[in-house]
């Protein structure tokens, strides 16, 4: 195993950060962590990676203790909120950071990965918020790690910005690599991961391929009034969790919107103010951990 | 972006790309962190104006006029004048290359990515302290040139290599307090803490002007200030005692009392240094 987390639990002060958390990851996995803000996604990696030592419970990276430094020579990393020096260029900085990696990519070929051959030369200061953030991903990848963890890697990246970086890690892990990277747009998992891994108040609380987790995740919220009981919405497939909003609309969390309401139309039933919108993922996720939950 | 090259697997699980090249090991790592350090430094201005030029200018404005000065046994004020301003320029780079400069890489988490890295801290604080030593030893070389031009500074070219060997030891010596600076403050406070040490620190111990022309209560506090011992090693280097006591007003210590001075104060602060450093990470991992 890459990665081995035995119930480890966190706490910062009062906050139960990680509430026994259980994950193991075979080389060659390609896996997202996905959770709403302060789920634990971060605090997760940083047990993986020895950052941080947990409160109980044990992380072990490639057979041993995570913040030796066998395993951190084998393993790349994006944080968050990591700054670098500014003053330096490009090519500088990645070949400074291949320095202290026991095995390094030349820089050409890192700066190329990561779609930044134009930039070799430019100051670090000068790069725009998604330059920044490919330097991050050149950083974590020259010293060609066997591992690499992404920490919400495409916060700062614009939609054809996310393209070509999935498009990179995706061929970064058909190398036999290991990736774990976090997130909190659904999609974004979806698209890329082979496993997810939900994660909810420090705790794991779904785990498969990504149509498993979608099937038990109502990812869209249809909202009409009409003078169906919410009861029988509840009832019916696909559908997690119905809420009573204020203004009287009926909120209904579903992994199936067509079949829902292709089925209500066919009983004839009125629905009036209809909308079908992506459920953001605290939504999901409370249909999720409240799924028998039928609120009025 | 490209497509990555082939990947083979080691028997230990390694998955190499066929590109992958070994490190240099310690030292090329070392003087990697060095130049980087250094040709980062080069590119703000106001850091090495900060750091060469300030001493030199200073000198120059005190260090001519007192040229025609000399004390009992015949050294000039001037010659006296220059290696104080050397120190106190080798302070700046202390208090502020590493001080402060280590503050602020911390508060903007470069420390934290270097630390999920396999390269050990002391890269870190060895390239700083090689760039410094550079940088100190640039400064003096152009201060003694000014010295020997323009403020009538004789002295044989052993002495030359005494006074700038001291001036550089020591400044190693004091570098741990730069560093225990920079892992205690506040990122945001570190600053004004280097300017609040900087300043009285270097006038108390007579960098600027003789501690003999200033209130004697800073003549009392001097001998517990391990930049006065520094100081009085710098001038004992190449004048005589009697002159460097009618310079400072203080009565002599000894050589050795120095020396105790300062190698006390590398070891009491690099174990502060440690000790912050482990609680900043501490800190860190929460």
């Amino acid at each position: 195993m890459v990665v081995e987390m035995h119930g480890v639990e966190k706490r910062y002060g009062d906050v139960q950060a990680l509430a026994g958390v259980d994950l193991s990851v075979a080389a060659g996995e390609l896996v997202g962590f996905l959770g709403p803000n302060g789920a634990g996604k971060t605090t997760s990696i940083r047990v993986m990676l020895g950052l941080t030592s947990p409160t109980a419970g044990e992380a072990r990276l490639f057979g041993g203790a995570p913040d030796r430094r066998e395993a951190r020579g084998r393993v790349g990393v994006m944080l968050q909120e990591s700054g670098v020096p500014t003053t330096l260029r490009v090519r500088e900085l990645v070949a400074l950071f291949g320095r202290y990696y026991p095995y390094a990519l030349p820089v050409k070929e890192v700066l190329a990965r990561a779609g930044l051959e134009d930039k070799a030369h430019a100051l670090v200061s000068t790069l725009s918020g998604g330059q920044r953030q490919r330097l991050y991903f050149a950083l974590a990848i020259v010293g060609d790690p066997d591992l690499l963890f992404l920490d919400e890697p495409t916060v700062a990246l614009d939609v054809e910005g996310r393209r070509a970086f999935w498009q990179q890690v995706v061929g970064f892990a058909e190398l036999g690599k290991t990736v774990l990277f976090t997130t909190h747009h659904l999609s974004e998992a979806d698209a890329v991961a082979r496993r997810l891994v939900v994660i909810d108040k420090g705790r794991i609380i779904a785990e498969g391929t990504p149509s498993e987790v979608k099937r038990r995740v109502a990812d869209r919220t249809v909202r009409f009034r009409s003078d169906l009981p919410a009861s029988a919405l509840a009832a019916r497939p696909g559908v997690q969790r119905v809420d009573l909003e204020p203004g009287g609309l009926l909120a209904v969390y579903t992994s199936e919107p067509e079949r829902l309401l292709r089925e209500l139309f066919a009983q004839g039933a009125e629905l009036r103010d209809l909308t079908v919108t992506d459920a953001d993922l605290e939504a999901a996720f409370v249909a999720l951990t409240r799924r028998e939950g039928v609120a009025a | 972006m490209t497509g990555p090259a082939s990947v083979a697997q080691r028997p230990d699980g390694r998955r190499l790309s066929a590109s992958a090249r070994p490190g240099g090991g310690a030292w090329g790592l070392w003087l990697a962190q060095t130049r980087a350090e250094f040709a980062s430094s080069l590119r703000a201005p106001d850091f090495v104006i900060g750091v060469v030029a300030i001493p030199v200018m200073l000198f120059l404005m005190f260090g001519p006029p007192n040229a025609r000065w000399s004390l009992p046994e015949g050294t000039r004020i001037s010659a006296m004048m220059m290696p104080g301003f050397g120190a106190f320029g080798i302070l700046s780079l202390v208090l502020f290359a590493f001080g402060v400069e280590i503050a602020q890489e911390r508060g903007k988490g470069w420390l934290r990515l270097m630390r999920a890295t396999p390269a050990p801290a002391w890269v870190y604080l060895g390239g700083k302290l090689a760039m410094s030593v550079l940088y100190a030893a640039v400064t003096l070389v152009v201060l003694f040139a000014v010295a020997a031009a323009f403020a009538q500074v004789r002295l044989s070219p052993q002495q030359w290599l005494q006074v700038g060997g001291v001036l550089l030891a020591g400044g190693v010596a004091l570098a741990p307090i730069g560093f225990a600076l920079g892992f205690l403050a506040r990122p945001r406070a570190a600053s004004t803490i280097g300017n609040l040490v900087f300043l009285p620190l270097s006038f108390a111990s007579g960098f600027f002007f003789p501690l003999s022309q200033l209130p004697p209560f800073l003549r009392d506090l001097a001998p517990y200030l391990p930049t006065y011992h520094y100081g009085r090693l710098i001038w004992s280097s190449f004048a005589p005692a009697a002159d460097i006591t009618a310079y400072t007003g203080i009565e002599p210590v000894g050589a050795l009392a120095s020396v105790a001075w300062l190698v006390g104060t590398f070891v009491v602060f690099s174990l502060l240094s440690v000790w912050a450093y482990r609680r900043d990470r501490r800190r860190d991992e929460g």
